[in-house]
């Protein structure tokens, strides 16, 4: 039992050195540098973006030329149309096609994905809008629904009671067209704060996608045919202003589509695929171009120009992983491991060992030759704490000489 | 010789017991007349809204006051036991020692579930006519490691306490510190679910730390 | 002599690097009373501490009614009463409370011998322990391990904090309990004069050893002060059966066990210029100081 109780003890205390001292070690360096703001020149067909420095901030673009705000302004009329328009500057075509205010406000987006969104609990309940109000502004609904094996149940919140015939409506509605409970992925935007509701779109137990939503008061329930093999990973309805498309998606293989709301048809947006669990997607478009950035969990940005109307891909830029630092590089060699709770990709909360580095056992071996010195014994009578420090190296050597009998 | 040694933890700890009642009551109780209020002011919708939007949960309140409940029983069982060194005293008893321990621990142990199962009880009963059983699980979900670190709490206490020298119990309190540390990095709502397990076992391990404590005593370990 | 109920080997202890003891042996025989009388920082603390199995010896073993201490079967405690320096109990606990808490642990419990003696203390059945005085709460302690009924007795500094009357009713009790029942008895105290009333054998530690060990009568009967005066600036004599000698002014005086012609022999022969050698009997406490030195 004591023997257990040591080894408890032991184990508390080389995890909570091996979670501390690397977090404390990592206030020494200072933060890595961050890749400018950069954006696709819908005017150049280039990228260009803005470096801040200490006299301000200064112009650049992917050809090495740099600019003056004004004429940076230009080179993104549709990100800086407030500006253009303002100056009378806001031109009558780009690239040959004839563009106003009115398309660069209504035609633009932003849209965002970061892992962490993704990868968190949800309620697994959502309130569904009601898509066809004849109001302007939309209005929270009085139910959310919830989808099992038994079809789509509405809970009215004011009663907390299930509002069968409702259910039942869109149950059998959601049956006829094909849908098979439960469902996989359940995604759509319930909130007041955007200019009108799309409602959610759903993959079955099969992965048939189907797009759901609320008009009048009644299911509104489509089957969107998918390509062949096509398994749908993740999806975000958009809802952009202008109601060009429905949504973004990802498949397994983590190409992404869009979901067009003209002819509900998916189209591959040509980038090289991403895993949204891992990597932020950042996309801001425009009437004739997107620009893509893919962040990667090492610190890589990946910067993708998309043409609007087919999706082809028109240019890309990458930023390297910023190369580890002196700092970064001898923690190498005296952490064996770390070990985390959290984590910037989701807000989960559980012990993650990381950064392995066999390149510690060297100072695990310094320091289980000390550790033999310090306590004048001979490393095979001590060959327990002898191993254990030679593997947990610095958090062993610290736990045993604070914690072990002289 | 179970109930004798139950007996003596009650007679320490039953003031403070009431007191902790209370408080936990009166603090489940504080807070669930707020969702009660909001409810009523602003209406149903408004709240299952803020649950589903803003990942409220309402009992944000209640984060620190299973730890500190905890915490206390842990002094007021075993600060007694160390004053003067009683503690020789009970080991003297014609009972195991570590059997003992295990006892005074279980005791604590139970109380303190009583204790959490008055509140956790509250809030399932007001959320559960309120809201449906998602919203319901996902308070229960976020709070759930607020009470693991209750107990956790009360197990570092009683090995911080029952240690014999003062060097290490120092050091004892900051590893304390650093293991009730993990119980409050969630940056969301049900941020636990897959450690739940892993961590209740942890916990619940952590009871043996004491056993260290009593076995430094009695070989009579001292600064 | 019936087998020991305490039987110490080889006990050796260090605090740290400080040396308490080496190698110290002794017994303690059933049915007696026991005296350990040392000077502070002797080791008394540390032995009664190593006895009742809160101190493990850097080496050496210690068995009470043949058990080792250290392992001892739970069991064997209820046959040994423990009074922890300064009269410690419960003292959250209200005399009737701690009654009732302790009596489940020990079949002889006799309930009857505590409340005879709790009577007596004229405290309400309800006031806690910690709210007594220090006399009572001896008392307290003292009823408990008479209830307790155990055929050992390990009682560490019992005098302490006690006034003279509650000295002399402890004493009283624990003797007329212990040789009406032929209980053992191990006890110290830093009152000398306490023990001689109640230990039938003593055992004096010097720094790092046992001086003697033998039945207090014994010692009493043998052990004498010698008085004498210096007649010049002469040597103190120096023979390890001669205990302290010392000197204030030209008053001498020495311990020994030796009769009055050795005395006079050994301080003839080392040419000690003395007149009127005196030979005295003493009480335990002058015995006491007379064998350990003043200092």
């Amino acid at each position: 039992m004591i023997r257990i109780s040591k080894i408890l003890l032991f184990f508390c205390v080389t995890a909570l050195l091996a979670w501390v001292l690397p977090w404390a070690y990592g206030f020494l360096g200072g933060a890595a540098p961050r890749t400018p703001f950069t954006l696709y020149s819908s005017v150049s067909g280039r990228f260009v973006w803005l470096e801040s420095s200490e006299n301000g901030p200064t112009y650049h673009d992917a050809a090495g030329a740099t600019f003056t705000e004004r004429e940076f302004d230009s080179l993104l009329p549709f990100f800086y149309y407030r500006q253009l328009v303002a100056d009378n500057r806001f031109p009558d075509s780009v690239r040959g096609v004839a563009v106003t205010p009115r398309m660069a406000q209504s035609g633009s987006f932003m849209f965002r994905s970061s892992p962490r969104d993704l990868n968190t609990t949800g309620a697994g309940i959502y309130p569904m809008l009601e898509s066809m109000s004849g109001r302007v502004d939309l209005e929270t609904p009085s139910d959310v629904f919830r989808i099992d094996d038994r079809g789509i149940t509405f809970i009215d919140c004011a009663t907390n009671a299930v509002d069968t015939e409702k259910s039942a409506a869109f149950t059998e509605m959601m049956r006829r067209k094909g849908f098979e409970f439960p469902a996989r992925v359940i995604a759509g935007n319930p909130t007041t704060r955007k200019e009108y509701d799309e409602g959610f779109f759903l993959t079955d137990r099969t992965g048939g996608l189907f797009h759901l939503k609320q008009t009048v008061g009644r299911p509104y329930v489509r089957a969107v045919p998918l390509p062949e093999g096509l398994e749908v990973a993740h999806i975000h309805v958009t809802e952009f202003r202008g109601r060009q498309y429905y949504a973004l998606l990802t498949d397994t293989a983590g190409q992404l589509y869009v979901l067009t709301t003209e002819d509900y048809a998916l189209h591959p947006v040509e980038i090289p695929p991403v895993d949204l669990r891992q990597e932020g997607l950042l996309i801001v478009g425009n009437p004739l171009d997107w620009t893509l950035r893919v962040a990667a969990a090492d610190g890589a940005e990946h910067y993708y120009a998309i043409d609007s109307r087919d999706f082809s891909r028109l240019a890309e830029w990458h930023y390297p992983a910023p190369a580890p630092s002196a700092l970064d590089r001898a923690a190498r060699w005296v952490f064996p491991f770390r070990l985390e709770f959290t984590s910037t990709l989701d807000t989960a909360v559980y012990p993650r060992l990381l950064d392995f580095s066999a390149r510690a056992l060297l100072l695990g071996a310094l320091l289980a030759t000390a550790y033999c010195l310090l306590r004048r014994n001979n490393p095979l009578r001590l060959w327990p704490q002898t191993l254990f420090v030679l593997l947990f190296g610095i958090y062993a050597f610290i736990g045993l000489l604070l914690f072990s009998k002289r | 010789m179970g109930k004798a040694i139950c007996y003596k933890e009650w007679i320490k700890t039953r003031w403070y017991l009431l007191l902790a009642l209370v408080l936990m009551t009166a603090f489940t109780a504080y807070c669930l007349l707020n969702v009660s209020r909001v409810i009523e002011f602003k209406g149903a919708v408004h709240l299952w809204a803020v649950m589903l939007e803003r990942d409220a949960v309402f009992i944000d309140l209640l984060t620190f006051l299973p730890l500190l409940t905890g915490l206390l029983l842990g002094i007021f069982q075993y600060v007694p036991e160390m004053q003067q060194s009683r503690l020789k005293l009970t080991l003297h008893l014609p009972y195991p020692h570590y059997r003992m321990v295990a006892a005074m621990l279980l005791y604590g142990t139970v109380t303190l579930c009583a204790l959490y199962g008055v509140s956790l009880g509250l809030v399932t009963l007001r959320f559960e006519t309120a809201v449906a059983r998602e919203l319901t699980q996902r308070v229960l979900l976020t709070a759930l490691p607020w009470y693991l670190a209750g107990w956790a709490a009360y197990f570092l206490t009683a090995w911080v306490c029952l240690e014999p020298a003062w060097k290490r119990r120092i050091l004892n309190l900051l590893v304390a510190a650093g293991v009730l540390r993990i119980y409050f990095l969630a940056p969301a709502p049900e941020a636990y679910n897959a450690f739940l397990p892993g961590l209740t076992l942890f916990t619940l391990l952590l009871s043996l730390l004491s056993l260290l404590s009593v076995y430094r005593f009695k070989t009579g370990e001292q600064d | 002599m019936t087998e020991p109920i305490i039987e110490c080997r080889n006990l050796t202890h260090y605090y740290g690097k400080r040396l308490i003891y080496e190698n110290l042996s002794f017994d303690v025989p059933r049915g007696r009373i026991l005296g350990l009388l040392g000077k502070n920082g002797t080791g008394k603390t540390t032995t009664i501490n190593i006895l009742s199995g809160y101190l493990k010896p850097r080496s050496g073993v210690c068995r009470i009614f043949g058990e080792d201490v250290q392992r001892m079967n739970p069991r064997t405690r209820q046959n040994i009463g423990l009074l922890i320096e300064g009269h410690i109990q419960y003292s959250f606990m209200s005399i009737t409370q701690i009654e009732k808490f302790y009596a489940p642990f020990y079949p002889r419990w006799n309930r009857d011998a505590y409340y005879q003696l709790m009577e007596k203390l004229r405290v309400a059945p309800g006031q806690r322990i910690a709210r007594m005085s220090c006399g009572q709460r001896s008392q307290v302690a003292l009823g408990l391990i008479l209830a307790q009924n155990p055929d050992l007795l390990v009682l560490d500094d019992f005098s302490l904090g006690l006034d003279p009357g509650y000295r002399r009713l402890f004493i009283d009790y624990l003797r007329e309990y212990a040789k009406a029942e032929a209980k053992t008895v191990f006890l110290t105290s830093h009152i000398i004069q306490d023990m001689e009333r109640l230990i039938d054998d003593c055992i004096m530690m010097d720094y790092g050893r046992i001086l003697l060990q033998q039945p207090v009568g014994k010692l009493l009967e043998e052990l004498r002060q010698y008085t004498f005066t210096l007649t010049a600036d002469g040597p103190l004599p120096r023979d390890e059966r001669l205990y302290h000698p010392s000197a204030i002014g030209s008053q001498g005086e020495l311990f020994s066990f030796l009769g009055e012609s050795d005395v006079r022999r050994i301080l003839d022969e080392q040419h000690v210029p003395y007149t009127a050698l005196e030979s005295h009997r003493v009480g335990l406490e002058d015995a006491f100081i007379g064998l350990t030195g003043k200092y």
